[in-house]
Formats: structure tokens, sequence, C-alpha cells
């Protein structure tokens, strides 16, 4: 476990999730101003190194005067906690079929793939725009709609992994030395598949970042009284040559919160040695 | 004759396909807790007049009626009306689909040459002082989506430089006679070189955009398999035979190595034509995306159903299209 | 007059910072015409040395020291386009895998064309006529129906045919074969060896002939030279190598080798294996003298040069070798054996359906087989790849559902689904798979890996500590092997842990499909010694799958003969091999 540690881009990305996970839980303490407050007499302020930057705003403010920075940290709540919650959960649905799909073959592998092919004729922005209406916007909704939506990322990926790893002998002589099924399939099949299940969960909280911050650009994510980045640039685009920071900021942190999921996400492919075909959204 | 036994088998997998799609469709848009019914009406109709239009629209009867009342209405080409635009949802969709589809088509050309040519410049710079350099560039290029790149773009070259349009699909005053609803053909087809340059134009940023979010994947792809390509035994024993290197990497190497590559191009389309949705939000560009978009903040049900639908078949036909491919490429699928 | 030159050549790479040579100071010359066997086990460096005459090695190696030249020309240092022009012209070269030695996505033709091309034929008419030409030459029929074809639709023996015709289309002056029957069938692999005689006699092309086997280059090659930790050690006469070796690694090596005729004798079993290439960089003195059995003290010390005229030999004490003698003969055939009847099948067939709902297939993998095997009997199963042998072991383990037929363990029918079959079957019967690499779960521990038995049956750590140390012992492995995983095994050693594995609960019957094959002469040796040891422990049973005719003759008491699914020819070994009833039998023995 110590081993992945040696590699700078496991580091670095560790330290960039890290960043935004202290954004994102101290946000309250961190900010200046409270994220909603608007003020009026500051409106479009500039950013502090620019001419006319104020020390109180230091990313200066948005079309109704509210704090670029604080909307920012508070931004990183929504999108830590759908990131975190959304791609374990399509990781417990995803596994779980892949297991049962690729150790046990046959019919059922046969529905679970249909069921993947399925899911894979739908572009996931279409679905899960769909499911959204049907679901009602809201942070629960968006993460229910990411599970629902990418859980087929992890069934695909792994189920390949399990057959593989279920053709070997080794998996073979564990039924011949008398192991149940179940006790076959999590003594010698899961911890096989363990390093490219964490990498694949890793890959999918930056592809969480990313569908939030859509869903929300659409306005059909979190409750608009919730702070996402997504909405923040759909309003910093509307006053894009008064106050790019107002636009560019949000994109930024978006960004540099996927750039942190995958820096570590391919920093750990690498020291676990995993092999998987690559692909998002 | 095997490749279109192939076509044909994927064909008639992928009419079942869609059918649990449009169930799927039509169940998830059922539970939808707003009532399209009263979102047709005027807001100060009655009650009575909500229901009158409930009952028009069939919503009062079991869902697989209302399901079976769809299909049947669908397969004679008849989608339903939208309710938001009060027009036929089909022709819609038939005015926005070549928009993006023309989109779409531009950006799998961008994403194919920057993802295949990085490809092989990520190659050519294994196990040199460059190389993680350009891994870490390449990571970084995955972590930009392709709607953060539409905004970059907007803000460079359409804010800040001046450089180029930004909005819709041809300058403002210009109207074409609608042929194919394909703008580059049609000002082809009509020998107006100013609104083909206009056409061009307009697509420059979005299509660039969308193409360079799915461009590090293949790249990323391409390098992996041709270096397993060169550990295969067939590689050595060509330049044991005293094969170039050169024709080693285009005859021999590519040709194995662009074979999982394509699986993923396979995939990476479906993706990016879902993506196209985004980019045309950002660039105004009047295409299904917009529609689907409009249709979803209105509840508009007959149009999301036809525009999710539609999106299927597209992903459906890239991907029979691909496997075709596939199968021209790679001998060994053919029988012994 | 000779044409490939090597003096004092070593080749390297780095190792922890360290150089490791691969081959260090070798000697050797090859005249016109001629055949040299270069034999050794793996590891010992043979497959470098054609790759350093082409320079086409894996990445880290380099020539870092001595000489090396064709017809007078340095290899090592000259330009790489003068060398490309020397390869498939005048240096050609013939690969172990022949399936995976072609282009995959290119037709026969196209890699053929290249070739032609490559040797300077212009048009394409007569680059096609040479190519049909050239597969004619090494008997393929319909040559030209079979350029129009892609590697996948032929067979590995046509693969190598293809191959063949390649390497000697430009009538070169050298051909370099590096294991090309290994991967073959034996009755194919007897054909490749006379082709490749025959067209070396037609061209007077000399032939640099890469192999493990002590007893082919024997019989094929004009001069032997034997390799061990890279360098020559044994060189001369190839008849005369074969029969007096000089050298104690030699003759250890062709005792180790079960003979297929004659009077059955004990396999001297070399103990340990061939030190990897770090060990042998900070080696001392002979680089056998480890494994000697007549190592005396200078040994230790000083290196022997390789002396001699026509018999070279790197040796202190030669004179010595011819008194090594072979380990104690094998029990005699039968003796184990009881009249109690522990496997009875009748009437057993599988049936494969491959394909999808469009195009169904169907393969008999086994047809209608009826066989005994009594208790404490060992039975070999022998036959070509694809004769169903494999599919045999796995029916009688339950690992496929037989499609007709009964099996019956130990007095009960387990050919039936359910719990219950499966109970009594693993308590009765073992398997011991081909693959070790495979077979061991590379993520635990070996000691948790041999008792994974005892772990279902729920016994506690104590216990599954005990039986894991007892086992290791018997296996002959060293205690602290239990705490290391698969990876940091040798070969050798990880075939010990899966048989160890399958005798955890001392079962009564062993499958063993292929359990020898694929490992070096003194390995092999020092398991089917182990194996002889623990059916004198336990007499239990063996189904022993096997190709090798004479690791049977060895080992076992009786012999089914399979073909096409269907066993043709069965009964006692010796009877079998002495007077084969069948002409499948009489081919296999002959290629053998």
């Amino acid at each position: 476990m110590i081993a992945p540690l040696r590699s700078a881009r496991v580091v670095a990305g560790l330290l960039i999730v890290l960043l935004m996970l202290v954004c994102a839980l101290g946000a309250p303490w961190l900010a200046s101003h409270d994220p909603d407050e608007q003020d009026l007499v500051a409106m479009l302020l500039p950013a502090v190194w620019q001419q006319g930057g104020d020390w109180a705003h230091l990313l200066g403010t948005d079309g109704l005067g509210r704090d670029v920075a604080s909307r920012l940290l508070y931004g990183a709540r929504v999108a830590m906690l759908v990131a975190g919650t959304a791609s374990l959960g399509a990781a417990v649905v995803g596994a779980s079929l892949a297991y049962v799909a690729g150790y046990l073959g046959g019919w059922v592998d046969w529905v679970i793939g249909r069921a993947i092919d399925v899911w894979m004729s739908f572009p996931p922005v279409i679905l899960s725009l769909i499911l959204m209406t049907g679901l009602g916007t809201g942070a629960r909704n968006v993460i229910l709609a990411i599970v629902l939506v990418d859980w087929t990322r992890f069934c695909r990926v792994l189920r390949a992994e399990v057959i593989v790893t279920a053709h070997r002998d080794y998996v073979t002589a564990a039924r011949l030395s008398g192991f149940s099924h179940v006790r076959t399939v999590l003594r010698e099949i899961v911890p096989a598949t363990v390093p490219l299940l964490v990498t694949v969960l890793t890959l999918e909280m930056g592809i969480a970042v990313v569908v939030e911050a859509i869903l929300s650009f659409v306005g059909l994510g979190v409750k608009s009284s919730q702070i996402a980045w997504g909405q923040m640039i759909a309003d910093g685009r509307d006053a894009v040559y008064q106050a790019p920071l107002a636009l560019l900021a949000p994109v930024g942190a978006i960004f540099l919160a996927v750039a942190g999921f995958n820096l570590l996400g391919d920093g750990l492919r690498r020291s676990l040695d995993v092999r998987m075909v690559e692909g998002r959204e | 004759m095997i490749l279109w036994a192939t076509l044909g088998r994927r064909l008639v997998t992928a009419v079942p396909i869609l059918c649990v799609v449009s169930v799927l469709l039509f169940t998830a848009l059922r539970v939808l807790p707003v009532d399209p019914a009263a979102m047709s009406m005027p807001p100060n109709a009655t009650k009575e007049e909500i229901e009158a239009a409930r009952r028009e629209m069939g919503l009062d009867r079991p869902l697989p009626e209302q399901y079976g009342l769809w299909l049947g209405r669908a397969m004679r080409g008849d989608f339903g009306r939208s309710i938001h635009h009060r027009r036929d949802a089909g022709a819609l969709v038939r005015e926005t689909l070549p928009g993006t589809i023309e989109l779409a088509l531009a950006a799998m050309a961008v994403s194919s040459v920057l993802g295949l040519g990085g490809g092989l410049l990520l190659f050519g710079l294994r196990e040199r002082t460059m190389e993680p350099v350009a891994e870490t560039v390449t990571t970084l290029m995955m972590s930009v989506p392709e709607f953060l790149w539409a905004l970059l773009f907007i803000f460079v070259f359409g804010v800040a430089l001046q450089a180029m349009p930004f909005t819709g699909r041809l300058d403002p005053g210009m109207k074409l006679p609608g042929l194919t609803g394909f703008l580059v053909l049609d000002a082809v087809l009509t020998g107006r070189l100013d609104i083909l340059w206009s056409a061009l134009v307009h697509l420059v940023l979005p299509a660039v955009a969308l193409g360079l979010a799915f461009a590090p994947p293949i790249m990323r792809v391409l390098r992996a398999s041709l270096i397993d390509t060169y550990h295969e035994d067939y590689i050595r024993q060509a330049r044991l035979r005293g094969v170039s290197e050169g024709r080693i990497l285009i005859r021999h190497a590519l040709k194995n190595a662009v074979l999982p590559t394509l699986t993923l191009m396979g995939v990476q389309f479906g993706f990016l034509f879902g993506g196209s949705l985004l980019v045309e939000v950002i660039y105004s560009y009047p295409g299904m995306g917009n529609l689907m978009v409009d249709a979803v903040r209105n509840a508009d049900l007959p149009i999301i159903q036809v525009v999710g639908l539609t999106y299927c078949v597209v992903v459906l036909v890239i991907n029979s299209v691909v496997d075709g491919l596939y199968l021209v490429l790679n001998p060994r699928l053919r029988p012994r | 007059m000779t044409l490939l030159v090597a003096r004092r050549l070593t080749v390297s790479t780095v190792l922890g910072g360290m150089r490791a040579p691969v081959i260090r100071g070798l000697d050797l010359s090859l005249a016109p015409g001629k055949m040299l066997g270069l034999v050794g086990e793996s590891g010992a460096g043979k497959s470098m040395i054609g790759r350093a005459i082409a320079q086409v090695m894996p990445a880290g190696f380099a020539v870092t020291g001595g000489l090396l030249e064709f017809d007078g020309r340095d290899l090592v240092g000259m330009p790489a386009a003068a060398r490309r022009s020397l390869l498939g012209r005048d240096i050609a070269f013939i690969p172990q895998e022949p399936l995976t030695a072609l282009n995959p996505v290119l037709t026969v033709g196209a890699q053929m064309e290249e070739h032609f091309s490559h040797l300077g034929v212009n048009t394409r008419a007569e680059r096609l006529a040479r190519a049909i030409a050239a597969l004619e030459a090494v008997h393929l029929r319909d040559a030209a129906d079979l350029l129009a074809r892609y590697p996948h639709q032929l067979s590995g023996g046509m693969c190598q045919r293809v191959l063949i015709a390649m390497a000697f289309a430009s009538r070169p002056r050298l051909v370099i074969a590096d294991e090309p029957t290994t991967a073959l069938d034996v009755t194919i692999q007897a054909r490749i060896v006379s082709l490749m005689a025959e067209l070396q006699r037609r061209d007077g092309t000399a032939v640099l002939f890469i192999t493990h086997d002590l007893r082919l280059a024997g019989r094929i090659c004009d001069e032997v030279a034997v390799l061990y930790g890279g360098s020559v050690i044994e060189q001369g006469p190839a008849r005369q190598v074969l029969e007096t070796p000089l050298h104690p690694y030699t003759r250890c090596l062709q005792l180790a080798n079960p003979a297929l005729s004659g009077a059955r004798r004990g396999l001297y079993a070399l103990p340990d294996q061939m030190p990897g290439l770090r060990a042998l960089a900070g080696m001392q003195g002979c680089h056998f003298a480890p494994r000697c059995p007549l190592a005396g003290d200078e040994c230790r010390v000083r290196m022997p040069d390789l002396a001699g005229e026509t018999r070279r030999v790197a040796c202190w004490q030669p004179d010595l070798t011819a008194g090594i003698g072979a380990g104690p003969a094998p029990p005699a055939v039968g003796v184990r054996t009881s009249g109690v009847k522990l496997v009875e099948v009748r009437g057993l067939g599988k049936i494969f359906r491959t394909g999808s709902v469009f195009r169904r297939r169907q393969t008999r993998a086994v047809i209608d087989v009826d066989f005994d095997i009594a208790a404490g009997e060992f039975v070999a199963v022998v036959g070509e790849s694809g004769s169903g042998k494999s599919t045999l072991g796995r029916l009688l383990m339950g690992l496929e559902r037989p499609s007709s037929g009964t099996i019956r363990l130990d007095g009960r029918i387990v050919s039936v689904p359910g719990e219950a079959a499966r109970r009594h079957r693993i308590r009765t019967a073992q398997m011991v798979f081909q693959d070790p690499q495979s077979a061991l779960n590379p993520r635990r521990r070996v000691a948790d890996i041999i008792t994974a038995a005892l772990e279902a049956a729920g016994a506690d750590r104590a216990t599954r500590a005990m039986r894991a140390s007892a086992l290791l012992a018997e296996m002959g492995l060293a205690p602290e092997i239990g705490g290391r995983t698969p990876s940091q095994l040798s070969g050798g050693q990880r075939q010990r842990v899966n048989i160890a594995r399958a005798v955890c609960l001392v079962p009564k019957l062993l499958v063993a499909d292929e359990i020898v094959s694929g490992l070096d002469v003194s390995i092999q040796a020092q398991l089917l010694a182990l194996l002889q040891r623990l059916r004198r422990d336990h007499a239990f049973a063996m189904l022993f799958i096997s190709h090798d005719l004479s690791v049977v003759r060895h080992l076992c008491d009786r012999v089914l003969v399979m073909y096409q699914g269907a066993i043709v020819e069965q009964g006692p070994v010796e009877q079998v091999f002495a007077r084969p009833l069948h002409a499948y039998t009489r081919s296999l023995l002959a290629a053998a």
C-alpha cells in the first residue's frame, strides 16, 4: 500500500483532492463572505490583482455582487459530496453485477450484457438529463442519476477482468479444494480486481464532478438555492465581458478537481499495474 | 459478404435494444412529478379543462396502453406534438438533426486526427526524457471536458481576441434554402461560397472544442496498443527479415494497433454525440441538443421522447458502422 | 574456412546497477554448409546468441565485449542499413512460435511478397511466382490458394513451413533456427526437422540450431555446443558428445532424459537449477560446480577454459565424467497396483457447442471412451493437441459435464450434478494443473495455497500450519518457502507447490495434465523422482496426461492412446510401445 505513494502523480493527485476536501469541509470558516449575500454596490468587481480590485473580494464579485471566492469554496461542497457518494454507489452496483456476470457466465451474463448494451446506446449526458427530468432537481437526485447512468462503466471494465481471472486455474483449484462459489469469488477473484476497482473509482470521481457541473449548468442539477460550480458558470456567462473571473474561476475549479482525480487514478493505474481500456464521459 | 451479414446481425440486435429503450424512456418519463397537461394549458385554465386535456393526451389510461398508443403512432411517423413549440415533434427533430450530425462529424474528424496523430507522437516519445511530460499533458487534457473547452474557446477566441464567431451556424442575416439541412453540403450544392465559408467558420470552435475533449483517450490507447504490438513475435520476425523500421511501423504495427483503438473510438463517438448537447447550448447552435434542453426545461414530453430515441438510433448506427469497419480491418474475425 | 565466428563474445545487461553478463567469453565457429546445435536449458543464453547475430536484442541488452563476424564482416559494429541488407538475404531466422511469428492482419501472400521485394524482385508477377515456388519447395499443397489466406487460417505446422519457405527463399548462407519445433506436435516436429535438413542439403546452408533437446541436436546436427550459464562448456561432433559426454553437466543431462527404448533405468536428478544472472555475475570458479557431483576444491576457485581440438570441454577433470551413474531404477511395472477398481469410465462422451444462434458448430471432443484405473495404478493418456486428452481429465474432475456416459469414482457415480457427488469427487480425486503460473494465486502465500483444502474443511490455523510444513518437507521445499508468494519461486518450485496442494488431503487419484512439459530436463527429472516417491509413500493412482512418450514410459504402468477424441489403443506401456497395434500409435512412436 506504500508503493503508490512513490509515484509523483499519486502524490500530486492526493494533494489536490485533499485541498478540495479541505475547501469543502472548511468552507464556513474559510469563506470571507456569506456566499448568497448580494452587495449591489459592489457588483462585477475585478479580482484583487486587477485595477480596481478590493482585498475584501479576492476573486471579485459576480453580477449580483456576490463574492466569487466564497461561492467557489461552497461550490466545492456539492462537487465533493456528489463525487464521493455517486461514484461509490455506481461502483457498488456495477461491481456486484460484474462479479455475478463474469463468474457465473451463461444466461445471467447474457442478461447483464444486454442491459449494458441498452445503457450504452444512450449517450450518458442524454440519459442523465432524462433521468433528472423524471427525478427532479436536488443533490440526492443528481447522485442517483449518476449511479443509474455510470454503473455500466464499472460493470463493463470489471466484467472483462473477472472473466479473465475466473478462467485462471487457481480459481478452478479453489473449487476443487472444496470452496463454495461465494467463498471462491471473495477469496480468489475479488482481491485480483481490487486495483482495477480502485482505479476506476478514482477516475469516476472526476467524471462525477463533470456530470454534476453539466447538470447544474443546464439548470437541472442541485436545487437553485444550493451553490454549484456549474451554476456559477451559467451565471458568469451573462457578464463575461465585464467580469470574466466569475466565469473563469469555476471553470478553473472544475478543471483542478477533475485533474486531481485523474492524476490520482492514472498514478494508481501505473503503480498498481492495472490494464484497462480508457474512456470518458 | 460477411460484412453484410455482420451489419445485418447488428441491425437485428439493434431493433430489440431500441424497443427496450423506448419502453424505458416511456416509463421513466411517466413517473415525472410535473403534469404535462397542465403545462400545455394557459395558466388560467380550469381543473376541468386540464382534465379534458389529459384525456385528450391519453394520460388517464394505464401505462402499457399509453405505450401501445404511442408506439402505434410512432410507427406511422407521428411522434406527437410539442407542448412548448405547438408543432409536430418529428418535424422539429428533422430540422435540428442535420445540424447536430454536421457538428458531430466535424468533431469526430478533429478527434480522430488529433487522437491518432497524438498517439503516434506519444509512441515516438516512449522511453525518452520527454515522455513523462507528454503523459502529464495528456492526463491534464483528459481533465478538460468538452463544455470547459467550449467556454474557454469562447473566452479566448471570441471575447478576448474577437477572432471567431461563436453563436449559431451562420452570420446573422444569411439564409439558405434548406435542401438537406446540412449547411456545408447545401452551400456546395447551391454554389453559395459565402455561405460555405460562414458555415465552416461557425463550425470551427464547437467542433474543435468537442473533438479535443475526446482525443486524449484515443491517443493513449493507440500508444498502448502500439507498444503491445511491438512486443509481438511477428514484429521481431519482420526485423529479422530485414524489414525497415518505417515499414514495420506503418505496415506491420499500425494495422494491428489500430484495432483496439477503433473499438475505443466506437464507444467514444457515442459519448461524443451526447457531448454535442452541451456544446450546442454554449454556442447557441441550433441543433437537437438545444431542442432537448429546452424540452427538458419545459417538461415537453413528446420532444424528450423522440429526441432521446433519435440519439439512441444514431449511436446504434455509429456502433454498427464501427463494427463493420472492425471486421474489414481484422481478418481474424473471418471464418477459417 | 568459417562463415560465422564468435570470439570471447560477451553480452550483458544491467541488473540492480551492476553489469550482469548473459553470455560470457563465448567462442564459436560455424563452417559453411554445416549444422551446429546450440544446446542448453532455459537461462543458458542460447537464444541471446541468435539475437546478438541480428543485433535485435531486448531493451537493456548489448554486446559488451569480444568479436562477432559473419563472412569476415563485423556484425556488431556494422551500420544498421548494411545489417538489414544481410538479414533475410544472407542470414535468415526460423522462429520458435510459428503461429505468432506471422502478422495476423496480413495474408501469407502479402508477407511473402514483402520479403521478395526486400530481396529485390521487382515485378509483382515475378514475386508471386517466386512465392509459389518457395511454398512448393516446402511441400505445401495449393500454394497459390495459400497466398490469399491469413495466418490464423493455417495450422501451426503450415505456418512453420511458410516461415521456413521465407527463410530459405533467398538461399541464405546462414539460417538460425531457435527451437523451431518446440511449439509443434511430435508427428509434425519430425517432418519439420527433416524438411529443414532437406533444404539445408539442397542449398548448402549453414544452420545454427538452437534447442533444449540434447537428443534431437545429437541426431540431426554435425556438431553440438552445450551451454551453461552463458558459456560453452562442451563442444564436439554431435554423435560423440551425445554418446560419450566429457562434461559432467552434459552427462547429467543425458542421464536425466528418460529413454524410449532399452532397459528402464533411473533418472539422474541434478539438484537445484541453473543460477540466475545475478548469482552468476558474482560467482567464482566453474559455474556448474555448485550442482556438480564431482566438483573438487579447484573447481570452486578457478574457472576452466574450453580446451581440446575436435572434442573441447571446459572441465578440470573430464576423465571422471563417465563415472557418473543414474539413480536407482523405478519400481517394476504393476508392482504397486491392486485389483480394486478406483475409476470406471463407461461410454463417456463430450460434445462442445460453439458459435452463435446463426451458425452452430459441434465439436466432438471425447467420443465413447471406456477405461478403468485400478487403485495405485499410474495410467497415461497420450495424444496430440486436440486429441481430447485434456478434456478427458477435466471430465474426470467434474470441470466439464459429460454429454453421455458415466464416471464411477471409488464405487460411486460422480458424473451427475449435485453437491454430494462433488464432495465425493474432490475427496477422492485431485488435479495438478499444467501451468503453475496460472494455477497459483499470485496474491496468496504458498502455505495458504497448499492447505486450501484444509481451510475449506474448516481446520484451524495451527492444524494448517503443521500440515503446510509437513507438505513442504515432503515436496523437498525449504520451510521458509511457505511464507513466499508464487512470483518469488522458480518454475520447478512452483510445480512442487502445485503438486503439494493436490496431495494435501491425500486423495486416492491424481489427475495430472502435462505437468512436466515445458520444464527443463533436470527439473523434469526432479519432479518425476518426486512423483515416484509420493507414489511409494501414499499409493495413490494417477491419470498422467502427456505428449512425451519417454516420460510416460518411465513413469506409468498403462497407457491410453487418444486420437480425435477416441481411445484407439490401450494396454501396458511396455507392450504398447514395443508392439503398437494401431497405425496412429506407430506414427507417434516413430516420431518420438
